[in-house]
């Protein structure tokens, strides 16, 4: 078979290049200068540089063409917006990262490498139309993430997080790759729309595929954090220097979701004798919202509410991809989706960001307790812990409410209105948690010594833009919608 | 541009505030808070009582995809809850003058951003714009009971977020099936309120699970938490209690006032079958809260618990008109409405005002205190007239309404509510009792002379609550002529609501 590539699929796969020759070039002037670190600083310029320049080839390249490399990647909606995501995060988390105690060192470049290349990983995810590209892509952002986590100068939780992170994580891909093994036997493809047609058919009459779809979803459902592959996320988020827990709880949330809204709002189970999976997928979304938030309620450790939390977001975005796959008004489940990813992205990237800046060394965890009294110490600081925190709770008009009106609309459109109730009791629930850190800033006296705080204007800069951006997308959430949407309804 | 100058001025006024200097702020306050009146008395020349249309209109689209709009305008209904709202502003930052002492230019934004949400959530005629001023007016709230309040604050503040945002929660899921059901019904989608008065919903009697009863619940759990009705109304005596008094006053005065606002704007135009068919269930907890509420009142040896246990009571007269579903209680739930903000605000004024002096609430503190502070106990003493109702205040003319109405619908329920009245008149005469005659108490001693007497500034915030007692109490259709034309309309086209809109 003769395989030609035309140019525009190169043009089209260039973020990713971008980001590896961005990424590569810190490392071959540490080389070149016998292994001496070059200025963090400068290290920091030439992601940016890269991040921008693959920011500017997948917003200029949107609509080029749906597919590149004979449909083994596809260009959608789903993909350039979720595109945006990642770039979004991984140049975030990259400035709390130069800033941070823990990860601030001589390796500051290798930190960046595979900083980028994690986010490499994340957009192969998003891109692939074949399980095995999407495997490729889990693989490459998880190995990235464990060498990440292990790099920080936090000794022990750091190390147990990383090895918790990896044994687990290991055995997740193994259970998926085996899952696709058994699709591969079964359909003759790894193929997404290949897979999609045959599902119809396969799913209730093919026990082995039923057995592989499983395993694909368990897979997936791992990195989602969905009950009950979610027990990691609370260690591992708490173990990781704080600047990639923000990265590393959106990035790979955004991508992972978006390859669940792919594969789930494929229509495939519009089909009757599909429901029992549907009803199977909805109680494990109604456990996750519950242990989520349950979780998240018992926390001391800022970080780990913070981890249980994302649980519940998680399951909050399951249920718009639910909606998404039962048909009928798919596209507003998926736009839901979409934009919940979104505003979770921006708003956990600013929590953990203002964690960050609190932390004085590189073994701090912070608790409630820590917060006591910040308001006086550091009003803006405190202020935008406060939007971000009434946002996650989902208070009008922050982005965060509107993430859930979307969400739960598709729901009680689609009649699942019993998972909309049942993400409503989870958010009475998270309302406690999320006000204890502010009751702690504003109410309580302060604290009688807290570590000086040093200035670190760059990660201050971005975490009051996270809040702003809350708050005035929240106000004029419209036009964003309408981007979302006309994203979206490409997929459709 | 009236209205929308009347939600988003105190905005401005809170930025103004975070300005000025230190020393300034009070003053600065007080003069923005009495402009933002005078602007909201120029409703008297431009709303026109005669007609129950929504007047004044603004519509902008903001989440059209949902059909979702910037849309607030005025009728008879929300016409006194604004002024109130606007009123109570520059009576709430004179009488909080030294009461307040810490954080006092926070204190002043967040009054100025609640005054925003009270009067954005009395306008909104859009169901999300309305659950949006809803629910920010938790916020400003929320701080002012946590920073400035008593030593349970705490949990005081997370009790009433807490219970305040679950019950909104469930009317966010019944809002976003109504949305729906325009889109179903008319052809498009739409949270206009005016759009929903439209909507046929299906009802069926003698069950529970069925569209129209259900989004009735959701609904009425959000407002009657809010109200609060009898079995939901635990968060109220806590927060009125750890709130500082500006706090206190506002919570009674006007956020208690969203909740029966909203029956009488959304439960009982757009879920007629349901309210009139679970109207028996909303009577007897009414009647049980008035009741409940007399009863614990009595028993407070706090001053101000007893006056916030006195809020459940005559909140549930309100939810007694309303739910009586004629004119005479529908006329008189509105009125008691106004009528419990300026009683009840007035009293916790009084409470904070002799609290700040000594720093005590128990009433077994106290005693003889009319020896010592007679312009006060004068003062207490009126204002405790028009809480239990007696004939020439306004407190009376609620009532009676009330009652009268209740009494025509529902008679068995007129008969015991008429015993919280009573109740009403022991609770409120025994405090007055212990607190101003009866053997001197132990402050009357550590404070001599005429130290507890009532301040020149104090009695500035008095007078003109005062006076609007008996002006409210004497001549009620100066009042009442406003709103006169919405309730007919309210009250009569209750099965086929509609309401008009005009520019």
């Amino acid at each position: 078979m003769q395989i030609e590539f035309t140019m525009l699929d190169f043009l089209l796969v260039a973020p990713a290049v971008a980001l590896f020759i961005a990424s590569c070039i810190p490392l071959l002037i540490k080389v070149l200068r016998g292994n001496k670190e070059q200025n963090p600083f400068a290290t920091l310029i030439y992601a940016y540089m890269g991040i921008v320049v693959a920011a500017g080839f997948a917003v200029s390249t949107t609509g080029m063409a749906r597919t590149a490399f004979d449909g083994a990647l596809v260009f959608d909606g789903i993909s350039s917006f979720t595109t945006l995501i990642v770039l979004l995060v991984a140049g975030v988390g990259l400035t709390f990262s130069r800033d941070s105690f823990s990860t601030n060192d001589k390796q500051f470049t290798e930190t960046m490498f595979l900083t980028l290349n994690a986010a490499i990983g994340m957009l192969t995810v998003v891109w692939a139309n074949d399980l095995i590209l999407t495997f490729i892509g889990i693989e490459l952002f998880s190995l990235c993430l464990y060498i990440l986590i292990a790099m920080s100068l936090e000794d022990k939780l750091s190390k147990e997080a990383a090895f918790k992170y990896f044994i687990l994580g290991s055995f997740a891909s193994a259970i998926m790759l085996y899952g696709i093994s058994f699709i591969y036997g079964t359909v003759g493809s790894t193929f997404l729309p290949d897979l999609i047609q045959a599902t119809p058919n396969l799913l209730a009459t093919n026990r082995l595929f039923l057995l592989g779809f499983v395993m694909l979803v368990a897979g997936i459902g791992f990195k989602i954090a969905i009950f009950p592959f979610h027990s990691w996320a609370p260690d591992v988020y708490q173990g990781s220097p704080t600047p990639l827990t923000a990265f590393m709880a959106t990035g790979v949330k955004a991508v992972s979701l978006a390859f669940m809204l792919r594969l789930v709002a494929s229509q495939a189970f519009t089909v009757e004798r599909f429901w029992p999976f549907v009803d199977v997928l909805q109680w494990l979304v109604a456990l996750t919202i519950l242990i989520g938030n349950v979780g998240a309620f018992r926390q001391k450790s800022l970080k780990r509410m913070l981890a249980y939390s994302s649980i519940a977001h998680s399951g909050y975005v399951m249920i718009g991809i639910i909606a998404a796959g039962i048909g009928g008004a798919s596209m507003l489940g998926a736009s839901g989706v979409m934009f919940y990813i979104f505003s979770y992205s921006i708003m956990t990237v600013g929590a953990f960001g203002v964690l960050h800046l609190l932390e004085g060394r590189a073994d701090s965890d912070l608790t409630v307790e820590d917060l006591k009294g910040l308001a006086a110490e550091k009003p803006w600081l405190a202020l935008s812990m406060t939007i971000l925190m009434l946002s996650l709770t989902g208070i009008p008009p922050t982005l965060g409410f509107f993430g859930k009106f979307f969400i739960f609309s598709a729901a009680v459109k689609q009649g699942l209105v019993w998972l909309a109730v049942w993400g409503v009791i989870g958010s009475v629930i998270s309302v406690y948690y999320y006000l204890r850190p502010v009751v702690a800033m504003y109410m309580e006296t302060p604290l009688l010594k807290r570590e000086a705080l040093s200035m670190r204007p760059l990660s201050y800069f971005v975490v009051t833009f996270m809040a702003l951006v809350v708050l005035i997308i929240g106000l004029a959430s419209e036009p964003f919608y309408q981007v979302v949407l006309s994203s979206v309804a490409k997929v459709f | 541009m009236l209205l929308s100058l009347l939600i988003f001025t105190p905005l401005i006024f809170a930025a103004i505030v975070a300005l000025v200097p230190e020393r300034w702020i009070r003053p600065t306050s007080f003069v923005l808070s009495i402009l933002h009146f005078a602007l909201t008395c120029t409703l008297f020349y431009r709303f026109e009582p005669g007609r129950a249309t929504l007047q004044m209109v603004e519509k902008m689209p903001w989440v059209p995809t949902f059909g979702v709009n910037y849309f607030v305008g005025i009728d008879g209904i929300s016409f006194w809850l604004v002024i109130l709202s606007s009123f109570l502003t520059p009576l709430v930052v004179l009488g909080s003058w030294t009461a307040i002492e810490k954080n006092v230019r926070s204190f002043h934004i967040l009054l100025f951003m609640l005054m925003t949400s009270m009067i954005g959530t009395f306008l909104a005629m859009d169901a999300i714009l309305f659950y949006t001023f809803f629910e920010t007016s938790l916020i400003p709230m929320y701080f002012m009971v946590g920073v400035w309040g008593g030593s349970r604050r705490l949990y005081a503040t997370m009790k009433f977020f807490i219970y305040t945002m679950a019950g909104s929660l469930f009317m966010l899921v019944a809002i976003i099936a109504l949305i729906f059901m325009t889109q179903e019904q008319l052809g498009f989608m739409s949270a206009s309120i005016t759009d929903f008065y439209q909507l046929q919903i299906p009802f069926v009697a003698n069950t529970f699970l069925n569209t129209q009863t259900l989004l009735f619940f959701a609904f009425s759990l959000a407002f009657a938490i809010k109200v609060p009705m009898f079995p939901v109304h635990t968060w109220l005596p806590d927060a009125h209690v750890e709130a500082p008094t500006p706090g206190s006053v506002i919570l009674a005065a006007v956020m208690l006032k969203m909740g029966t606002y909203g029956f009488m704007r959304f439960v009982m135009p757009i879920f007629p079958s349901a309210m009139e068919y679970w109207a028996w269930l909303f009577l007897l907890l009414a009647v049980v809260g008035i009741i409940y509420g007399a009863l614990v009142a009595m028993v407070q040896p706090d001053l101000k618990k007893l006056v916030a246990y006195s809020s459940v009571s005559h909140m549930g007269y309100v939810m007694l008109g309303i739910f009586a579903l004629n004119i005479y209680g529908a006329t008189g739930g509105l009125y008691q409405m106004l009528n419990h903000a300026v009683s009840t605000g007035a009293l916790f004024f009084l409470v904070g005002m002799i609290y700040e002096k000594t720093h005590s609430r128990q009433i077994s503190d106290y005693g003889s205190l009319a020896k010592v502070a007679p312009i006060y106990t004068i003062i207490f003493v009126l204002v405790t007239f028009s809480s239990i109702a007696v004939p020439l205040t306004n407190g009376f003319v609620g009532e009676f309404l009330i009652l009268a109405g209740t009494f025509q619908s529902h008679p068995i329920f007129a008969v015991f509510a008429v015993t919280g009245v009573i109740l009403g008149a022991v609770y409120m005469l025994w405090a007055v009792k212990r607190v101003f005659f009866g053997a001197e108490g132990k402050l009357i001693h550590e404070h001599p002379g005429d130290e507890l007497e009532i301040t020149a500034r104090e009695i500035c915030v008095m007078v003109p609550l005062v006076i609007l007692i008996f002006w409210m109490g004497i001549f009620p259709n100066d009042f009442l002529n406003w709103s006169k034309a919405s309730l007919d309309h309210l009250i009569q086209d209750r099965t086929h609501y509609e309401l008009s809109i005009e520019d």
